[in-house]
């Protein structure tokens, strides 16, 4: 299945050479869940501090996706 | 000894005090607090003479403990007609704790003067010196002079072309560590222009012969301070450069504050083109990322001549170092230093520019006027919202904000008296302020919580005042509170006596990342603390008291339930992307300091 992965800050040395800051760029996933995604990035669990679906927080790593979703996550940061 | 030093600019006299023995506990933004709720009339007008202006270092400035050089400074807020305090890093904490000058009070105002006054404070001494030729100048000019004709390289702190305009965009400019930039700004509440109304452009202080403040227990503090360093590097928020393999690690470090713009934007809790959505869609070409790597290429491309940084501190001994030096793309010396989230997301995001070095030249041009780039952004947006200026008009907005060079420009004059006055002026209705303090980077209406502490903080819209978004949007400390929840009273109450104890203690508010996730963080900070003091504070009642003492002060200005209230819009316009509106009830709001 495909779908469409954005990465910030220190998670950004996960995405593919070329990938501008804030582009999506397509995976193809054999396990349609967060879990799958991570695997499929090899990004640690703890380091996918804050993920979103299509815009929406989500918590838990089983959340299933759909064809075309996109997954934004971010390594813990914190600012002001 | 701690004393304090109080100085009379209507007859230009000084004297030094001992600190009052109920006042041994309070420093930063405690003792400027505590000091105008008993010295100061609340229903006075703020740059008038009855004002004064409390500046005072955090209780561990000059210490060895990390992080901790920041200082406060208070008075009534010609912005907000309530008590304010901003603080802010640079030089001059850690000189003024050295020194042991735990506090300066300035009253009065020369009558009738057409003369300006520079505060000289070093080791058992002050004076008070006619400065007219640092009167007019452009802070980078100023800065350059002053350490010219003080080759100690004091800290600096005071007012710029605004402040001493008496306008209220006006912010108290401090110079960095290098002296290279006049923006380590105590920024918001207009104090800026308090410091003209009394005909001071600078306090220099001089560390010359200063000492290391000595703690009561200082084997307890030294062993705890080196475990709170250890604590903050191993951190993913506040620790070190790179891990193990070289790869970036700490976040503040590589992207600075402005790592949350993407973020934020994500979330659909970026405020963009004057609060008109939760998402900009070009945040990501002025975000934390974006610096970084124009830093790198900089770097790449000019080498030892590049003048690019991040990971650069605000302070001696800050060891998060989020502040950055931004060059010149086709240089690589420094365009502006630092170039924080909230003034990227005002002089950007909120304005609907995204070209990095329009964003950059805006804040330097604050920077260089002494505006508070927070509410200089947001004003710049009533031109926007008023069609002066159309919305992604990075040049025009330059050009707007350069006017207020010009003495004779009311356009300059309107751009540097804060969103309310201008917004009014130029028949906007949309103005985002709570106590006539322009709201910082987060959408209330997406994040709920954030304005619950607009709302209610008797500072005015602040985002710092109780950053409730470390929970709601970032997961700090394990769970994620939900930000559309609107049960937040006690989250925002518990968030502003946190922060109230952190304003005093010297320490970056951003230790709070660390301490909330880890606890022998949160014990190590403690102790310093109390081991400094020789007694055990607690933190949320030491900060309830200093928030019930601002609140009182407001009261006794006039302010009531009324005023705790985000404008009209917050709660009738929906904000894309989610389309929700701010729809806390007035109960809730009222909660926060209903039983405190």
């Amino acid at each position: 299945m495909l779908v469409n992965v954005k990465l910030y800050a220190t998670l950004r040395k996960f995405a593919p050479d070329g990938v501008e800051i804030g582009e999506a760029f397509p995976i193809e996933i054999d396990k349609a869940t967060i879990d799958g995604v991570l695997e499929r990035l090899r990004i640690d669990k703890e380091q996918a501090k804050i993920i979103m679906v299509n815009g929406t927080r989500i918590t838990r790593l089983d959340y299933a996706l759909s064809p075309n979703d996109t997954i934004v996550i971010f390594p813990p940061v914190g600012g002001g | 000894m701690n004393k304090v030093l109080r100085i009379d600019m209507e007859n230009l006299s000084h004297k030094w005090e001992n600190v009052k023995p109920e006042h041994q506990t309070y420093a930063g933004r405690a003792f400027t607090s505590i000091t105008l709720s008993e010295e100061v009339d609340p229903t006075c007008h703020p740059l008038r003479a009855q004002n004064k202006i409390v500046v005072s270092p955090g209780l561990l400035a000059g210490t060895l403990a990390p992080s901790s050089g920041r200082m406060s400074v208070g008075a009534k807020s010609p912005l907000t007609g309530g008590i304010k305090e901003a603080n802010a890093g640079g030089l001059t904490g850690t000189k003024l704790g050295s020194l042991g000058v735990r506090g300066i009070i300035i009253e009065g105002a020369p009558p009738d003067s057409e003369d300006w006054y520079s505060i000289l404070v070093g080791k058992d001494k002050c004076e008070i010196i006619k400065t007219n030729d640092y009167a007019g100048l452009g802070l980078y000019e100023l800065i350059g002079k002053i350490w010219k004709d003080y080759p100690t390289k004091p800290g600096i702190i005071g007012s710029g072309i605004a402040g001493q305009r008496l306008l209220k965009c006006a912010g108290v400019f401090g110079n960095n560590i290098e002296n290279s930039d006049p923006g380590r700004y105590a920024g918001r509440g207009g104090l800026g222009a308090v410091f003209g109304s009394k005909r001071i452009v600078a306090i220099i202080s001089d560390g010359t012969g200063g000492t290391r403040p000595a703690a009561k227990d200082q084997e307890k503090f030294d062993a705890a301070r080196k475990v709170f360093v250890k604590s903050l590097n191993a951190h993913a928020v506040t620790g070190r450069l790179n891990d193990d393999k070289g790869e970036p690690f700490g976040g503040l470090k590589n992207y600075g504050t402005n790592v949350l713009l993407n973020i934020l934007s994500e979330a659909g809790g970026l405020p963009t083109k004057g609060f008109s959505s939760g998402r900009f869609d070009k945040a990501a070409k002025i975000s934390g990322e974006a610096v970084h790597d124009l830093v790198d290429r900089t770097k790449k491309k000019f080498g030892d001549k590049a003048e690019g940084k991040y990971a650069h501190s605000c302070h001696p001994g800050c060891v998060m170092a989020c502040s950055n030096v931004v060059p010149y793309e086709d240089t690589g010396k420094m365009h502006v230093s630092p170039l924080e989230y909230e003034s990227v997301w005002a002089l950007g995001a909120n304005l609907g520019i995204s070209v990095l070095h329009d964003v950059a030249e805006l804040n330097r041009l604050c920077n260089d006027l002494g505006l508070d780039t927070i509410e200089a952004g947001n004003t710049i947006a009533m031109f926007m919202e008023a069609g002066l200026i159309p919305y992604g008009d990075g040049p025009k907005s330059i050009e707007l904000l350069k006017k207020a060079y010009d003495e004779s420009s009311v356009e300059g004059k309107l751009v540097s008296s804060g969103t309310q006055t201008a917004g009014e002026a130029l028949g906007v209705t949309r103005i985002p302020v709570v106590k006539g303090q322009a709201l910082p980077a987060y959408d209330p209406r997406s994040i709920k919580g954030i304005g619950v502490t607009y709302a209610t903080t008797p500072m005015g819209a602040d985002h710092t005042a109780g950053y409730t978004v470390a929970a709601e949007i970032l997961g700090i400390k394990g769970t994620v509170t939900d930000p559309r929840d609107l049960k937040k009273a006690e989250l925002s109450q518990a968030f502003q006596a946190t922060t109230a104890y952190i304003d005093s203690t010297g320490y970056c508010l951003f230790i709070a990342f660390c301490i909330l996730d880890d606890d022998d963080g949160f014990n190590a900070m403690k102790d310093t603390v109390d081991s400094f003091l020789g007694q055990d504070i607690e933190v949320t009642s030491y900060g309830k008291d200093i928030l019930r003492k601002e609140r009182e002060f407001n009261k006794k200005a006039g302010f009531t339930e009324v005023d705790d209230r985000l404008p009209e819009f917050f709660r009738t316009e929906p904000l894309p992307p989610h389309n929700v509106v701010f729809d806390v009830p007035d109960e809730e709001l009222d909660e926060v300091y209903k039983n405190m």
